[in-house]
């Protein structure tokens, strides 16, 4: 009964946090952009947190800079279990354009933390990254969910 | 007592450190780390051919992205001695002020966002949508435009694309007003933010602060003056303010955007006819330009060897303006909901800021021990 009513919780109301991990900052307007009336995110229970201890998804833009290496570990850890890290763009999955020779990043970000679902694009379009995070994000948080309660069970 | 802000945080949009030293509420002083987006552009441009380092400069900043690669194509193209077929020229102009539009309203619309009033940040992202839609018709892309090459633009335009930027600029000259009014005449932002954040015209000279910042404040500096196709063909004047506030600062932007839709409106009403595109044989050689961007002045250095890039150098109008916002503006700032807001009045682009290391060259007593020092 109360896990039925967590699935519930989690399915519909889901807070992000974006992390701009050192991009050239157009998938954070395109972020922006989702929050207009036009795309209107809210309606769908999303809403921007942008404080890693209340949020339930990271979203990751950019490529991993040097001064990120250390400090995005620590903010994942800070997010409360379940979390689901979304990336979004190009940079975070291969570099893009800074991953040559003389580039000061060292992605992917999944070398750092577990990314689970990944936005192509430079930048993506705010529907398509709307459209990713509900499919992707609702039944991840639901099956985290249980996977942490067998988890914690198992333990017990 | 000292508050340190970011680098995430919900007030920020992007990864900076603010540290405020406080006394009661009162915000006394301020400083900011950079260093949190440093990519390394500037070397991935050295050795390489205009064709892969004009995308390359378009991602220095993805806010101002189209302005970038005009200034790049234009150091090239002065350093060949070619001149630009005018139709290109006016495209450009075209896009560039519908540039300078969507910036604009991004930048008020996150201050009111720091400012916690809704409504307006709704409002006027809702404008800033006909806009991107006019871009996306334009170049193919909303952001990232790639539009721009060295000796003109990648693709003509024709009058169906015209018809439908005009109508779209319709809707927004007869919203654009009803947005300034709510802001300027409502009590609690217009007065929350006259008088908080004040920068002088001295400060802003020391400071070297450019664009609206700079001519909130006094500055009567716009590089679109001195540029070719402004001077000889356009009617312009540059705006600009003397409260320098926040007020000012947000006016200033505002009062832009319908300066910027009459620019569009002659472009397109006189556009020539013609090519749009000529080949520039890139030579030896070094030169510089300057351009006006959404936020104040950038300018490339540019030396080659052949067609290659030998070493290229990228001043951006980001580092001064948010030097001058933590060394003036964060001086005496009623309370820390102000201060937040204040940084975000000069519109900082963190990503333009970050292909330079900054030292800091104040050598007298610094207040503001390096947080490390306290563990």
């Amino acid at each position: 009964m109360l896990d039925r009513l967590k699935d519930i919780v989690r399915k519909t109301s889901i807070n992000v946090c974006i992390v701009n991990c050192g991009g050239c900052n157009g998938c954070d307007i395109e972020l922006v952009a989702c929050l207009s009336p036009r795309y209107d995110l809210e309606q769908y229970g999303i809403y921007l947190q942008n404080n890693p201890r209340d949020a339930d998804v990271l979203l990751l833009t950019g490529a991993v800079t040097e001064q990120w290496e250390d400090k995005l570990h620590r903010i994942y850890t800070k997010v409360p279990e379940p979390k689901v890290v979304l990336a979004v763009g190009n940079c975070p999955q291969s570099g893009d354009v800074f991953a040559q020779e003389g580039g000061r990043v060292s992605a992917p970000a999944s070398n750092f933390i577990p990314v689970d679902a990944e936005v192509c694009g430079c930048p993506p379009r705010p529907d398509e990254i709307i459209s990713a995070v509900l499919a992707v994000v609702p039944k991840a948080m639901v099956a985290k969910g249980h996977e942490n309660k067998k988890i914690k069970d198992n333990d017990s | 007592m000292i508050v340190p802000i970011g680098p995430v945080h919900p007030g920020l949009k992007e990864p900076l450190r603010l540290k405020l030293q406080l006394e009661g509420e009162k915000v006394v002083k301020a400083e900011i780390d950079y260093g949190y987006v440093h990519r390394g552009i500037e070397k991935i441009m050295e050795g390489k051919t205009w064709q892969k380092c004009i995308y390359l400069a378009e991602r220095v900043c993805g806010i101002c992205s189209y302005e970038h690669t005009q200034t790049f194509a234009e150091v090239l193209e002065h350093m060949a001695g070619v001149d630009v077929p005018p139709r290109a020229q006016f495209l450009r102009v075209l896009t560039n002020e519908l540039d300078r539009i969507q910036s604009h309203y991004i930048a008020n619309s996150t201050f009111f966002k720091a400012m916690d009033h809704e409504m307006l940040f709704m409002k006027v992202l809702e404008l800033r949508e006909y806009i991107m839609d006019s871009i996306e018709l334009l170049t193919g892309n909303r952001v990232n435009m790639g539009w721009n090459v060295v000796g003109g633009v990648r693709m003509d335009a024709n009058e169906e694309h015209f018809d439908k930027i005009l109508e779209n600029l319709k809707v927004v000259e007869e919203n654009h007003d009803r947005v300034v009014e709510l802001f300027s005449e409502g009590p609690v932002l217009a007065l929350r933010s006259k008088g908080v954040g004040y920068m002088s015209k001295e400060e802003a000279l020391k400071g070297r602060a450019v664009g609206p910042i700079g001519r909130a404040s006094g500055l009567k500096h716009d590089c679109r003056e001195f540029h070719p196709t402004y001077k000889d063909y356009f009617d312009f004047k540059p705006i600009w303010r003397k409260e320098g506030d926040n007020y000012a600062r947000t006016m200033n932007r505002f009062d832009e955007i319908p300066q910027s839709i009459d620019l569009i409106k002659q472009a397109i009403n006189n556009m020539p006819e013609g090519e749009f595109r000529t080949p520039v044989e890139i030579k030896t050689g070094y030169n510089e330009c300057r351009n006006e961007a959404p936020r104040g002045e950038v300018k490339y250095m540019c030396e080659t060897n052949g067609n290659l890039i030998k070493h290229i150098s990228i001043r951006t109008p980001s580092i001064p303006n948010i030097d001058s916002c933590a060394k003036y503006m964060l001086v005496d700032v009623p309370t820390v909901a102000d201060a937040i807001a204040t940084y975000t009045s000069c519109d900082p682009c963190i990503a333009c800021a970050e292909r330079v290391q900054l030292t800091d060259t104040v050598t007298n007593k610094t207040v503001i021990k390096d947080l490390d020092s306290f563990y």
